[in-house]
Formats: structure tokens, C-alpha cells, sequence
């Protein structure tokens, strides 16, 4: 095959290729991804990559776009040698890639998902960027609106914007990595359309793909990878699909499997029964007694959603039954034995001991009275941990620590002490090593020789025809081929899943999409809860001015304002933490050890220069904590609770060290300076006002906003878009710094003196305020304007008790009535949504 | 089975090992925060004498009970992954039903404890609905319920303190050999939260549940229940904690409980239990409460300002985190110029 490499370097020499990759080698942790892998992509040919799961493909298109860095080899662009790819430097190269799993941000809108993911320069065109967004989107055939939230598109959706950004730069390279997983024939047809029309442009294609239909309708050329290596390149055109089939599989036997099940038993121990759920359609068969059965196909064709199903964990329609009775999911969840295929995610409690993971499905039967017997424990789980020959330090050894046959062996060990009644393992012998898988085969097959029906999903196919007395094949959702006795072979297999047609499943739930027009996209905005708050201040207002008409006086809402303006400016700065997906517990500490730090400077008497010295440390001060905040959350790894639980506790005694007692009167100038107001107007809370304001625009229009929002978003696709999050996340902290300082101003006009023990409760109070304002804890989405209408909510509430003479008791009912009615209407309505969007 | 025999005999070591199980697992928690501990104590009997005699430890140690109480009933919850800020209005509720109900009549006090029980439970349940079957957020929901918790003292105290039964305080201050009853109230809810968390089905589902509740999940176990009931778990110690001030202090004021909430958090952090929810550490976080209080009567015995210790408190709490986050060998290593196993420096 490695003439087939060799052969089109000789007819280069007119045309550089767009992109050459010489002799690609990448090691992880000694196992090789990639051996000395060549391709070479010349400009406007449809480059297909086929293989196997695990072949190496997508490997080798991060290294192409500068994601993985490759330990030997070197890429040439346009026939110029370049240095190590970075994403942005593949990018400017014109290397764009459509991911597999999309890289989009879930509360930003489709536009602005556009926006931080694009160069500025893509969306200048005719009609302006809205225009220019519309036209992006209806190429790729994308209906849907610019200012729809991502969280509410269908995972086809997503795909076909992720398909529109990659379109978007006009790249000279573009990688497609199985982009028509998700799309149905349409929208297939239609994508086809878009990528020959590229092509036409002289734009060149890699497609990644396991379907060899696709390579014959679009492809040009075709590489094979097996196991890492370059199995050979050839036109597409010259070349039979047995050809490519052979250049697929055959992958070395690696283990030795235990002997098939001799003669097929009396009766069915399972029954699967037009089966169907999220992800798998009208899946029926029926196992042998003693038998193992094998789900195959290719990685995401709905096997683990059919072993979920099976273990309980999705709601199925048809029937599954086991050992003779029909089974409900709940008798599933809590008698079937799942291991699945994400041991870190899903299958063990990492920080735990082996003791703890092996015997939590079978603590019931190690029991006294209410205890644990130890004894009994150990004896049981060394006996189990001993015949499965599971090697550790000790049983008290985190399990993390283990090596990942080790780690298997004790899932194993879980579900065989917890006597299933039926044991589903999804890739049982991903990420082990050679001896350990086949000590697990011989498990499995001693557990299926046992009574206990045994169900595999693997990618492996040369491991299920070693292993399993019968297969299903699986395409996209559903059963293409039922293989049995010597049908069972690798290239059945393959050839089943490759050479299938089937279309994507148009399941209902999965793929129709929420279109959502004027009131209720309104409601389901950020603004909706600002709305509420407004709704609720006015209301309120007439409410209490009915009771008692000095609340509207001039003197009255200068207090109130007064007060909201301090923490508002608090809030809008907890509001920046909170959208970056953390949480600011310093901010009350620092205003009010800010104040002590000015009474100290801006005295009556002092000097302007003082006074200005006074600020400047202050500035200096607030702008210094929040850099060590973010320095600690990013850099050494805290949670932001206890980073800045730190700074809250040292700030606190700081403060007590510059003043033991209150002392140290702020000039009354400044005070007076800072309290202006204008009738009822306090001056600078039309300060505030403006100032969110302009952070609002700040946060929907420039860079800064999206950056932000798209780190509390999604930290993960935001980093592969390109984003620095260390920056965004330290340089978040240090405004909120800033904004705390312009609170310190107001509560220095306020409290007129350093208070030591003045500052802490204001923590909480800032939380409440943007928590009421709708800004979400868990990242990514809100608004300035909320919080500021938090705050003035909260001090409205605080004056309202005393003009109704209600007294303490109920400014602190209010209070917490408030943040849980306003938690429970935004969370819930919040979490349905999710639920929708969630991908089937 | 005979193909596995003939791989074990030829690519494995012999007999597959018995595994051992340890009594009595010392955590890295313990480890550090013992230390520190012993250290301190050596400390303040080289440096500071009047910190380690015996009135200073009485001083000391009842506080110190207060804060271990407390402290884990917040492990629990962060155990769950998440952190309970009720903290505060639970133990300041508790203070105020045991001590203005009664109004120093000791006949009243037993009913006014079960009544201050009842409050914890309803509070936990609240907690616990709100955000194991709602989905809040712990820091909001708990916010909330303290808000509603400090509307509830406030109806019974109008936020004035009042003096405490003289039941209570003997119960909570005599001692026995020198150690106030306080602290054995401590012992209790220590070995209470070990043996339920350790010993009983449900309690190594809870932790289970905490280190990765999809895992739990997956293994069939009722996570939400589990979430819910740290909450009611928690509020049960907080309501203990608050009773022990009650009776430690002769005029407890009706918001005792803000001082501990924040600190609350730190003893949970600094015994090695993650804020991210896992397996919890009693022990280590009993002992960190011994430590910041005693880090209390050092500073104060040195006479240097008292502000110096809420600096200490937080440099001891950064530092005993970063113990647990940050790769200290790694940079070690990196500073003095061994390369050789830096992941970052060679791709590997």
C-alpha cells in the first residue's frame, strides 16, 4: 500500500496540495494513536478518511487543526513546511472543522453563537451582520431565528450551525468529521450540495466517515487508517468495496477468548420485543439460554441508548422480558447490572476505595440489624475481588488509582455481588489491557454459563465475534443484521454497518424544533425576570402609597435610592462572577475594607493628593483581589467558593488590623460629593443606572460579553472555539473588584467612618439582589439590568416594612419569600427547557 | 477458563493476592490537619504558655464543640456537593426557642429543645425539597430558608437576647475532669455522623451518591432522597450547635449563628472534604475546628492584635486547600529543573 502513497506525490509538482502530513506519529500514554500516518489532500478533491472506531481518524484531523499536537512528523500547508499548529493558527491558515460533537454555546442566541466564533470580518457584508448571519444560516439550510437561544435548537440544528460556521470563513481546508450522523435525508441531500458546490470553488474536503455510501457519492480519493497506521490511499473510483472492506478490518486477533456456548439451550432467557426509545427503534430478539448476545455497529448507532434502556435508565415502549416475566424499567434499574461504557462518568465513584465501589449494589446483604458487618463485607468482596484476580494495593485503595482492567474487574465485581438478572456491559474492554480483557471475557462467559443473560455493546468488532453466540447489528437507531453461529464475523459486521442506508431516526421528540415567536421567546429571554421585578416594584409602590403616602416622598426614595445605588454596584459586580459561571463571596469584605482604607486618606483637611492617593490604593486594592481570586480559581484549582471564602476571611481581619475600632471620619466633602441628588435623584445612581446600562450593551454586544457568557456557558466549547478562559475568567474577577470599589464609594458617603465589621453581611445581599435580577448560578446567562432591579427590590422591601409598620420579622419574610418564589419561577421554568433540548 | 489459566500463568504474577482492608483508613485530611494541629499545640507551649493552660483550653474548647457541630452538619451537605448557608439562621433560631421560651424557667426548657427540633426538621425538609426534587441551587435555596429562618426568630425574640435557663447552663458547663460537657456533645455527633456515614446501608449509599451521583444512579440508588435528607441531617446538628451555645453562653444573642456560617465552610474544607461533593472526613473536620480555635487563643496569648488571627485563619484555610489542588511535586520538581515526568513540558 505504501506505493499508493507514494504514487501522487509525483504528479505534485504542478499544484502544492493544500495540505500535506508527513509521517504523523502521536503516543498516548505508550499505546499509539498514530504511526507514521502520510495523506496528502490536494486542493479541490473530496478526501475521504475511513476506518474503524478507534482507527485513528480523529486523531489525526486534531492534529490537522493544531488540537493535539503530534510527537513526530510535520504539516505542510499550500507546500510550505508550517511550526506546530495551534487551533487559531490552523485557522488563519483557512483549516476550518466541523466537530463531531458541535462546538456551540447553549445560552447564547444563534447569533451570538456566530459572533464569538467568528472573525470580526466574516459578518461585515452587504445588508449589515444580521444580513449577512441569514445568509450563512439559510445555506446550510438552518431554519430557525437569529436571536433563538442555542439551548432550544434540536441536536441536528446545532449541527447544521456548526456545519454554517465552518462555511462561514471560506476556508481553503475543510474537515468534516461525520457531519451527517444526526441529519436526516434532506438535509443530507442538501449538505451534499453544499459541499460540491465548496468544491467547485476549489475549496478542498476531508470526510471522515464510517459509511462507505457517502465515500461513493462524494469522495474523490479515499485513505484507510487501521489501527494508526495508513492502510492505503486510493481513487475512489478505481477501487471495489471489498477492496476497502479488506482494507478495514483485519485488525490481529490480540486475545484469547474463552469457547463459544457448544450447543444453543432449551428456551430464551431474553426477549427483546419491537423495542423502541430515545435513540433505537423497534428493536426485537430473542437469546438463547446460556448465550451472549453482541450489539454492534458504529460508535453512537443507538447501542448504548438501547443498553440503557435495557438497564433501566430511559423509558422504552415494547416489552423486555427476562427469564419468562415481562420487566418494567423500575425492575430493571434496580435487578439488572449495568456497566457502562464512561467508567470515570458513569461506572465508578473515582475518590472512592475498591471496597466501597465493589460492595455498594450488595450492601443490603452484608447487614446486621441496621449495621454493616465488616467481616462479612470483606469476606464476601475478597473472595469476589480474589476469583475476578482484581490487582490493587488494597481494598482501600481509591479505585482511581487503578489501572482500567482493574478498574473494569471491580464494576464487575459490583454487579456480580448485586446477583443480576441480567448483566449489560457497554464497551467492557475499552481502555484495558490485553491480559485483563481476556480474564474478562472469561467472566462474562462464566457469568452467561451461570444463567445470568449477557449483553456487550462494542466497537470492537473482532472482540464480539470472538465472544458473543449472537450479534445485532445496529444503524443509525436501528437493527440492520441478526448474525448468529459462523455468520458471526468481523467482515459481516462491518459490512452490515458500513453498507447500510438506513437514514437518520426521525424520532419525534429528538428533532422537532421549538419555534418560538414574540411573547413567548420574550418570556423564555433573560429579560423576563427584570420584567417580573418591575412588575413587582410598581406594584408594590401603589400598594404601600395606598397604605401610607410618605412612601413616595422626595425624602423617602432618595433613601431608598441611596441605599439600592451601594448595592446595586455591589450586585452588578457579583452578577460579572455569576455569569462566568462562579460566585463572589469576598465582595462584602472588600467594600467595607476598602472604606477602612479611605478613612485613613480621605479625611477632612487632607490634601487633594492624599485624597486622590486614597482612591488610587483603593482602586488598587479592589483590582488586586479580584486578580488573586481568579488567579486562584484558575491557576491552583479552588472552587470560587474557596478561593474567595479565603479572601472574605482575610479581608474580614485585615480590616480589624488597620482599625480594631470604628475611627477615622470620611471628609464630609466627599460624603456630600457622592450623596448629591437632584430632587429625588441621587446622582450617582443615575450613575448606576447608566453604568448597567452600558454593561448590559457591553455583555450583548462586544466581545467581552460573549466571551464572558460563553465561559459560564459551556467551558468546554467555548475553549474549543477558541477562547482563552484563564483571561476571561481572572480579568471577570478583577471588575468585579472595580465594581465593589464603586460600591465602597457609595457606602463611604453612607457610613461616613471606617467601620471594621461593616462590609461582610453585604455578601449575601449582593447575591439575593442578582439572584432576583434572574442571572443564573450555574453560568452563562442574565443580565446588569436584573441585578440593579434586584437591588432596588430588596431596599423597597426593607422601607416597605417600615412604612407598613410591619417591623423586622417581615423585611426578613419578604425577603426569603422573595429569592425562593423567584428561584422556583425562574429555576423550574429554566429546567424544563433543558429537559426539552436535552439530545436523545 | 483454560485459556484463562494458561494467560495467568504466563503473563501474570503468580496467585492472584488477598486484599486487605484497613480498620481504621487515616485520610490525607486527618494527616494534614492533625499535624497542623499537634504543631499548633507545640507552638503555643513553646511560645505562648497562658494559650495551653487549662482556663484558656475551657475557654477554648467549648467554642471549639460549637464550631465541630456545626461544621459537620455542613460536611454532610457538601458531601452532597453542595453548601448550606442556613447555617446561620438555623443555629440562631435554635438559640432563641431554647432560651426566650423558656425565659429562665428550667421546666420549660425540655419542650422549647423538641420544639427547636421540630423547627430543624421542617427547615431541612424545606431545604431539602427545594433543591433535591425543585433542582435550586443550594446557595439560593439555603439563602432563602435563611431569611425565612431569621423571620421566624425574630417573631419569637424581637432580635433582643435574653438570659438562659440555668438548666441548660449546667448541662452545657460543668465538666469532668476539667473537659466541659460541651465537648462531649461533640464526641456524640462525631460518632453519630461516623457510624451512620460509615457503618449503616444508607450511609454508604449517601457518600456513594456524593463522590458521583450519576454512577448512583446507574447502580439504581435514590439519589434525590439521599440529597434531601443531608439537608434535614444537617439541620439536626446545626440545631444541637445552637442549643450548646444556649447553654454556653449566659445571654445568648438572637443572631449567634451569623460568626459560625462562613467558618462553617472552612472547617469542612480544611478537614479534606471537596466543595464538589464526595466522601466526607468527621473526623478531620472535628479536629480543624479544634485547630482555627485554637489558633484563636495563640493569637490572643501573644497579645498581638486579634485581627491577626482571622488573617491566619484564611492564609490556614488557602494554604490547606491548595494542599489538596494544586500538584506541589509538580512544581516542585519544575522549579529545581528535573523535567523528566512533566506532562506539560513533554508531550507524551
Amino acid at each position: 500500500m505504501n506505493e499508493a502513497v507514494a504514487e501522487p506525490k509525483a504528479s505534485t509538482t504542478s499544484v502544492a496540495p493544500t495540505l500535506e502530513m508527513r509521517g504523523i506519529t502521536k503516543t498516548y500514554a505508550g499505546v499509539a494513536a498514530l504511526s507514521d500516518v502520510s495523506v496528502e489532500i490536494r486542493p479541490g478533491e473530496v478526501h475521504a478518511i475511513l476506518g474503524e472506531n478507534g482507527a485513528g481518524k480523529s486523531t489525526l484531523m486534531n492534529v490537522a487543526t493544531g488540537g493535539t499536537q503530534p510527537d513526530a512528523g510535520s504539516i505542510l500547508v499550500a507546500g510550505s513546511e508550517v511550526p506546530p499548529l495551534t487551533p487559531r493558527l490552523a485557522a488563519s491558515l483557512g483549516i476550518a472543522i466541523v466537530h463531531q460533537h458541535p462546538a456551540v454555546l447553549p445560552d447564547l442566541t444563534v447569533m451570538e453563537n456566530l459572533e464569538v466564533a467568528l472573525p470580526a470580518a466574516v459578518l461585515r457584508g452587504d445588508g449589515g451582520r444580521k444580513a449577512v448571519a441569514e445568509r450563512l444560516l439559510e445555506r446550510v439550510g438552518l431554519e430557525v431565528d437569529l436571536q433563538d437561544r442555542v439551548e432550544q435548537l434540536t441536536v441536528a440544528q446545532r449541527h447544521l450551525l456548526e456545519i454554517a460556521k465552518a462555511f462561514a470563513v471560506e476556508p481553503s481546508l475543510l474537515i468534516l468529521d461525520e457531519p451527517t450522523a444526526p441529519l436526516g435525508d434532506a438535509a443530507v441531500r442538501r449538505f451534499f450540495g453544499l459541499v460540491r458546490e465548496a468544491v467547485d470553488r476549489g475549496v478542498s474536503v476531508v470526510y471522515i466517515t464510517h459509511r462507505m455510501a457517502e465515500v461513493r457519492e462524494l469522495a474523490d480519493r479515499v485513505t484507510v487508517l487501521r489501527d494508526g497506521r495508513t492502510r492505503g490511499t486510493a481513487a475512489v473510483a478505481e477501487v471495489s468495496d471489498d477492496e476497502l472492506l479488506s482494507l478495514i478490518v483485519g485488525r490481529k486477533l490480540e486475545s484469547t477468548f474463552p469457547p463459544k456456548l457448544s450447543a444453543i439451550g432449551e428456551g430464551h432467557d431474553l426477549v427483546l420485543d419491537g423495542l423502541s426509545g430515545p435513540g433505537f427503534v423497534d428493536v426485537s430478539a430473542k437469546v438463547p439460554r446460556g448465550a451472549i448476545v453482541g450489539i454492534a455497529g458504529v460508535v453512537g448507532n443507538g447501542q448504548t441508548d438501547l443498553l440503557r434502556a435495557l438497564a433501566g435508565l430511559e423509558t422504552f415502549r415494547g416489552s423486555i422480558e427476562v427469564g419468562g416475566r415481562s420487566r418494567s424499567a423500575k425492575d430493571l434499574l434496580h435487578h439488572a447490572a449495568y456497566m457502562p461504557s464512561d467508567r470515570h462518568g458513569e461506572g465508578l465513584a473515582m475518590s472512592l476505595s475498591v471496597r466501597e465501589n465493589a460492595a455498594i449494589a450488595a450492601l443490603r446483604s452484608f447487614t446486621t440489624g441496621p449495621f454493616v458487618r465488616r467481616g462479612r463485607e470483606q469476606d464476601a468482596l475478597r473472595e469476589s475481588l480474589g476469583s475476578l484476580s482484581v490487582k490493587a494495593p488494597s481494598m482501600d485503595a481509591p479505585v482511581g488509582a487503578l489501572s482500567g482492567g482493574n478498574q473494569q474487574k471491580v464494576v464487575i465485581a459490583r454487579a456480580l455481588l448485586s446477583e443480576p438478572m441480567l448483566l449489560i456491559a457497554d464497551e467492557p474492554t475499552q481502555g484495558v489491557d490485553v491480559g485483563a480483557r481476556a480474564d474478562i471475557y472469561a467472566i462474562l462467559r462464566d457469568a452467561s454459563s451461570s444463567g445470568i443473560p449477557v449483553v456487550v455493546a462494542s466497537s470492537d468488532t473482532k472482540e464480539l465475534e470472538g465472544l458473543c453466540d449472537q450479534v445485532l447489528v445496529m444503524s443509525r437507531g436501528q437493527v440492520v443484521a441478526t448474525l448468529t453461529g459462523d455468520e458471526i464475523t468481523e467482515e459481516r459486521m462491518v459490512s452490515a454497518a458500513v453498507g447500510s442506508r438506513t437514514s437518520a431516526l426521525e424520532t419525534p421528540e429528538a428533532l422537532r424544533s421549538e419555534h418560538v415567536t414574540g411573547f413567548r421567546r420574550f418570556i423564555q429571554g433573560d429579560y423576563a425576570p427584570s420584567a417580573l421585578v418591575t412588575a413587582v416594584i410598581v406594584l408594590l409602590a401603589v400598594f404601600i402609597s395606598v397604605q401610607n403616602g410618605d412612601f413616595l416622598s422626595a425624602f423617602n426614595l432618595t433613601t431608598i435610592l441611596t441605599a439600592a445605588t451601594a448595592i446595586g454596584f455591589l450586585a452588578l459586580g457579583q452578577n460579572i462572577a455569576l455569569l462566568t459561571g462562579g460566585i463572589d463571596l469576598s465582595v462584602g469584605p472588600l467594600a467595607g475594607f476598602l472604606v477602612v482604607v479611605a478613612s485613613f486618606f480621605v479625611n477632612d483637611g487632607a490634601s487633594p493628593g492624599r485624597v486622590a492617593l486614597g482612591l488610587l490604593l483603593m482602586l488598587a486594592v479592589a483590582l488586586a483581589t479580584g486578580l488573586i481570586n481568579g488567579a486562584l480559581i484558575r491557576y491552583a484549582r479552588f472552587t470560587p467558593i474557596a478561593a474567595t471564602l479565603a479572601l472574605y476571611i482575610a479581608l474580614g481581619g485585615l480590616a480589624l488590623l488597620l482599625r480594631p475600632q470604628q475611627g477615622g471620619y470620611i471628609s464630609q466633602d466627599f460624603q456630600g460629593f457622592v450623596t448629591l441628588s437632584f430632587g429625588p435623584l441621587p446622582l450617582f445612581f443615575i450613575v448606576l443606572v447608566v453604568v448597567a446600562v452600558l454593561m448590559e450593551l457591553a455583555l450583548r454586544r462586544t466581545r467581552w460579553g460573549w466571551r464572558l457568557r460563553a465561559t459560564g456557558s459551556d467551558e468546554d466549547a467555548a475553549r474549543t472555539v477558541g477562547l482563552n478562559i484563564n483571561r476571561t475568567v481572572i480579568l471577570g474577577y478583577a471588575a468585579t473588584g472595580l465594581f465593589v470599589f464603586l460600591a465602597a464609594l457609595m457606602f463611604m458617603g453612607q457610613y461616613g467612618i471606617g467601620d471594621p465589621t461593616q462590609g461582610a453581611a453585604f455578601t449575601l445581599t449582593s447575591i439575593t439582589a442578582v439572584v432576583l435580577g434572574g442571572t443564573s448560578l450555574l453560568g452563562g446567562r442574565g443580565t446588569f439590568i436584573g441585578p440593579l432591579l434586584g437591588a432596588l427590590l430588596l431596599q423597597q422591601v426593607l422601607s416597605a416594612t417600615v412604612f407598613l409598620g410591619l417591623g423586622t420579622v417581615f423585611q426578613y419574610y419578604f425577603q426569603g419569600a422573595l429569592i425562593l418564589v423567584a428561584a422556583i419561577v425562574y429555576t423550574t421554568g429554566r429546567i424544563r427547557r433543558r429537559r426539552r433540548a436535552v439530545p436523545a | 477458563m483454560i485459556a484463562k489459566r494458561v494467560r495467568m500463568s504466563t503473563s501474570t504474577r503468580q496467585e492472584p493476592r488477598l486484599l486487605s482492608s484497613a480498620r481504621f483508613p487515616v485520610s490525607k485530611g486527618l494527616i494534614t490537619i492533625g499535624a497542623a494541629t499537634v504543631l499548633l499545640f507545640v507552638v503555643c507551649a513553646v511560645f505562648a504558655q497562658s494559650s495551653v493552660s487549662p482556663t484558656a483550653l475551657q475557654g477554648m474548647l467549648p467554642i471549639a464543640a460549637v464550631l465541630a457541630v456545626a461544621g459537620l452538619g455542613q460536611m454532610l451537605v457538601v458531601q452532597q456537593g453542595g453548601i448550606d448557608l442556613s447555617v446561620a439562621g438555623a443555629m440562631s433560631l435554635a438559640v432563641v426557642t431554647v432560651t426566650h421560651l423558656p425565659d429562665q424557667n428550667n421546666g420549660l426548657l425540655l419542650p422549647s429543645v423538641l420544639l427547636a427540633v421540630v423547627f430543624a426538621v421542617v427547615a431541612g425538609l424545606a431545604n431539602g425539597l427545594l433543591i433535591g426534587a425543585l433542582g435550586l441551587n443550594p446557595i439560593i435555596a439555603t439563602l432563602g430558608t435563611n431569611a425565612l429562618l431569621y423571620g421566624v426568630n425574630l417573631g419569637i425574640s424581637g432580635g433582643r437576647p435574653t438570659i438562659t435557663t440555668t438548666a441548660l447552663q449546667n448541662v452545657m458547663t460543668d465538666s469532668v475532669l476539667g473537659i466541659p460537657y460541651s465537648v462531649f456533645f461533640a464526641i456524640a455527633a462525631l460518632v453519630l455522623v461516623t457510624v451512620l456515614v460509615r457503618r449503616t446501608v444508607p450511609g454508604r449509599r449517601f457518600e456513594f451518591i456524593g463522590a458521583n451521583p450519576r454512577a448512583a444512579r446507574a447502580v439504581g440508588l435514590r439519589t434525590r432522597l439521599h440529597q434531601t435528607s443531608a439537608y434535614v441531617w444537617a439541620q439536626l446538628l446545626y440545631c444541637l450547635a445552637g442549643v450548646m451555645i444556649a447553654g454556653i453562653t449566659a445571654q445568648p444573642s438572637a443572631y449567634s449563628g451569623d460568626s459560625f456560617l462562613l467558618i462553617s465552610v472552612a472547617v469542612v474544607v480544611l478537614g479534606g472534604t471537596s466543595l464538589l461533593g464526595g466522601r466526607g472526613f468527621p473526623l478531620a473536620t472535628v479536629i480543624a475546628a479544634v485547630f482555627l480555635q485554637q489558633l484563636v487563643q495563640f493569637v490572643l496569648a501573644l497579645g498581638v492584635s486579634t485581627a491577626i488571627q482571622t488573617v491566619v485563619q484564611a492564609a490556614a484555610l488557602a494554604v490547606g486547600v491548595s494542599l489538596y489542588t494544586v500538584d506541589w511535586p509538580g512544581i516542585w520538581r519544575r522549579v529545581t529543573g528535573r523535567r523528566r515526568r512533566v506532562p506539560t513540558a513533554t508531550p507524551a
